[in-house]
């Protein structure tokens, strides 16, 4: 039953078992194997027909590689990565099994925290008395009321928003970094004024959301501070397109 | 004292699992890829990304700002006079307390008619996960007249 591929959703050190009970995307939700190729397996299920990028399916693939790297190290697939069949899954392992095994090792016993710092919205009143731009433009606003000086302010209380929601996002990245194995950019999220990932280690997570929780706190008048992780390493993996890509260039 | 235009955003760290919002992009955008395995079509996945309460530049927003930072100022006028550095402007300086305060007032009046359905604010910033599936949000800014034609494409 794999007319449709077969989905990947992670490698991890062969001779793991998976987890009890663990299930796969698709509705029903498929089945899990782990394809062996000598100390590296993948862990998949036959693709669903239909599959798309579904709020279920999405929370199907989190909540696996959750579990996976609960127990050990694993490398998480991007949603979505579909192989042709078993046989190019094998074919797959077999080329790459010594960067594979190389990235699991450097990843274990690691676990990624990515931080999203957002404007404050309600620190309105901490930007008008910090900004004089911002209320010179109101006092033109309440001056002469009409719609391009609104925009002006509107405009201006967006940057400075922003712009005080960055300051205290770089603080913060600089406070979180030393309590990190590795630190990475994420792509950027509409409205966020830092998508930060880390890399750290298991044990020193508690640590790592108690810091993270204090800068939330203490800068929660300029910034919307979102902790998430532990996580699976998505952002530590080795980024395979790249090499040939460059090549290509 | 009056609540602010914004219900206050609870700065916590959100559960690990669960809280699809705050990792799709990791999941979407990050981990491993294999460039001969392929990947499923994301079309309409954007709707997913959309968060309601993020700082776009937008004219609907910089009008909502506007407008807050106007009602920020009446709050104060009405429930305190302790704060002159919020109060006393240039404004108040260079033509008097009493034009200001009417100025505040017929603003005041626009921003109880654009805000006047402030509950959908209120619905929009809880982080329900259900609100995030496979629709479009709602808009939470104010509706005016005149806007639809500025707004991004988001759904």
């Amino acid at each position: 039953m794999t007319a449709d591929g077969v989905y990947v959703y992670a490698i991890i050190r062969a001779g793991r078992r998976l987890p009890p009970g663990a299930r796969g995307v698709g509705s029903p939700e498929r089945s899990l194997r782990a394809l062996r190729r000598g100390r590296i397996a993948a862990v998949v299920s036959d693709a669903p027909s239909d599959l798309r990028a579904r709020r279920r399916d999405l929370l199907a693939h989190q909540e696996l590689l959750l579990l996976l790297s609960e127990q050990g190290a694993v490398l998480p697939m991007r949603f979505g990565m579909v192989a042709g069949d078993e046989t190019a899954v094998h074919g797959q392992l077999a080329t790459r099994e010594a960067e594979y095994v190389g990235a699991l090792e450097h990843l274990s016993g690691g676990v990624e925290f990515n931080i999203k710092a957002l404007p404050a919205q309600d620190a309105l009143a901490a930007l008008v008395a910090e900004d004089k731009k911002v209320r010179r433009l109101r006092d033109e606003l309440r001056r002469h009321p009409g719609y391009e000086a609104s925009i002006r302010l509107g405009e201006a209380v967006a940057a400075g928003l922003r712009r005080r929601a960055a300051e205290a996002g770089q603080r913060a990245l600089s406070e979180l970094t030393p309590q990190a194995r590795a630190v990475t950019f994420g792509p950027e999220v509409r409205g966020c004024v830092l998508n930060a990932s880390f890399l750290v280690d298991r044990g020193a997570s508690e640590d790592f959301r108690g810091v993270a929780e204090r800068i939330a706190r203490t800068s929660r008048d300029r910034m919307e501070l979102r902790l998430s992780g532990p996580l699976p390493c998505y952002s530590f993996v080795p980024a395979e397109g790249a090499a040939v890509r460059a090549q290509g260039a | 004292m009056p609540a602010t235009t914004y219900s206050d955003e609870v700065v916590a760290c959100p559960p690990r699992a669960g809280t699809l919002y705050d990792v799709l992009e990791l999941i979407l955008d990050r981990g491993m890829v294999i460039d001969v395995f392929v990947r499923v079509s994301l079309v309409g996945i954007e709707i997913l990304k959309i968060d309601a309460r993020i700082v776009v530049a937008s004219v609907d927003t910089y009008l909502r700002f506007a407008e807050a930072c106007n009602r920020l100022d009446l709050e104060r006028d009405s429930g305190s006079t302790t704060i002159p550095e919020l109060l006393g402007g240039g404004a108040a300086k260079s033509i008097g307390k009493r034009k200001v305060r009417k100025a505040a007032e017929s603003v005041g009046d626009t921003v109880r008619k654009v805000v006047g359905g402030g509950d959908d604010d209120a619905d929009d910033v809880d982080d329900d996960e259900e609100e995030q599936q496979e629709r479009p949000r709602k808009r939470r800014a104010p509706t005016r007249s005149g806007s639809n034609r500025r707004r991004p494409v988001e759904a």
